[in-house]
């Protein structure tokens, strides 16, 4: 028993997952006029988009090391 | 605002405030049942948005287990997908948002307090907003009351000179160098929150920076407006708002606490103002136009 994502998938999948939540996030926060009636935490938002990028980034590293 | 409340032969050569105009408009007054339901409102749609997390949670972490079990990497995939999404409308859940009207509701009992002491006192022109000792300077305790934000309204003549060190220092309602009244300003709590957010300090910055920095803040972090201008020139700053929060206090007609002292908003960014320059702000004119839902504020920096 144990688990079935190897390496390679986890990081596939954090960087897809981090380019949909960043460009989230951008666009949030770029266009204020439609993004002030989305009561929503955007920088919390963001926060979560950058450490899933960046946890893509320690995976590519585990890779080459 | 009508001649026969500002007489021209009371001004004196001295004067140098534009009257605020304010184009009126039909007051909006919010019932008491709209007030009740609001928090009603804001308990059930964040309840929703926690529902809606659990829901994803839930079904995500057991796929994940499943997935172990069985060795399925299509389930593990879902699973992280759904745990991940799970997570995020939990964490984004919003906790301390509340309506704008509310916001506003809450500031209206303060200004119409503000607006008795001036009908009485019968104020002769806008309000100087002092500029405080920074916090974290070292003053003997017989000059705390240095530290406080306060707007110094002048009720003999109309004069741009600011009251005594000692008198400010006392934390005195009543003032007799120059006669006038000494308040805190109605946009303390805002100003406070700026200068959370300026993590570099009100008193380290340039006017330049402020008048960049200021408009992004109040509508990125804020919220408070839908579009902002400002401004600087010699000793003047203008600023032009739409779309402000705070509107509706405008609405009120004749209201001389708005046009003295401006609303939260207008009244922090006189505050900010005078920390970042060190010296007494006043607002010369205030044109607040319902219909386009603007407010134009030409603030003046006075030698302190």
């Amino acid at each position: 028993m144990h688990f079935p994502l190897s390496i390679s998938d986890i990081s596939l999948w954090l960087a897809v997952t981090a380019i949909i939540l960043l460009i989230t996030s951008e666009l949030l926060s770029s266009s204020t006029e439609y993004s002030r009636n989305l009561i929503i935490e955007k920088k919390r938002l963001r926060l979560i988009a950058l450490a899933l990028g960046v946890g893509f980034m320690i995976t590519v590293i585990m890779r080459i090391f | 605002m009508s001649e026969e409340e500002h007489p021209t032969e009371a001004r004196t050569e001295e004067t140098t405030y534009e009257q605020p105009t304010i184009t009126e408009a039909p007051v909006k007054q919010q019932t008491a049942e709209e007030q009740e339901l609001n928090p009603k409102l804001k308990k059930i749609s964040l309840t929703r948005t926690v529902a809606i997390g659990i829901a994803f949670l839930i079904p995500g972490i057991l796929a994940l287990g499943f997935a172990i079990r069985a060795n399925s990497q299509v389930l593990a995939f879902i699973g992280l997908g759904l745990t991940l999404w799970g997570a995020v409308f939990l964490l984004i859940t919003p906790v301390e948002y509340v309506k704008a009207d509310l916001v506003t509701a809450t500031a209206a009992p303060a200004y119409e307090t503000i607006e008795r002491i001036l009908k009485d006192l019968k104020p002769k022109g806008n309000g100087i907003y002092i500029p405080p000792y920074p916090k974290d300077a070292y003053l003997p305790e017989h000059l705390k009351g240095l530290k406080e934000s306060v707007v110094f309204i002048p009720t003999a003549t109309t004069t741009t000179a600011t009251p005594s060190i000692e008198e400010i220092a006392q934390s005195k309602f009543l003032l007799q160098n120059p006669k006038g009244i000494c308040i805190t300003s109605p946009g303390l709590g805002l100003l406070t929150q700026f200068e959370k957010e300026i993590r570099t300090g009100l008193t380290r910055i340039g006017l330049e920076e402020l008048c960049e920095t200021l408009p992004q803040l109040i509508l990125e972090n804020f919220q408070l407006a839908k579009e902002i201008d400002m401004s600087q020139e010699k000793d003047q700053v203008r600023i032009r708002i739409a779309d402000s929060i705070y509107m509706s206090l405008y609405r009120k007609p004749n209201q001389k606490s708005i046009q003295t002292l401006g609303c939260p908003l207008i009244s922090a960014i006189a505050g900010a103002i005078a920390i970042t320059t060190g010296k007494p702000v006043t607002i010369q004119a205030l044109n607040a136009n319902i219909d386009a839902e603007t407010i134009e504020v030409t603030y003046r920096i006075l030698e302190g």
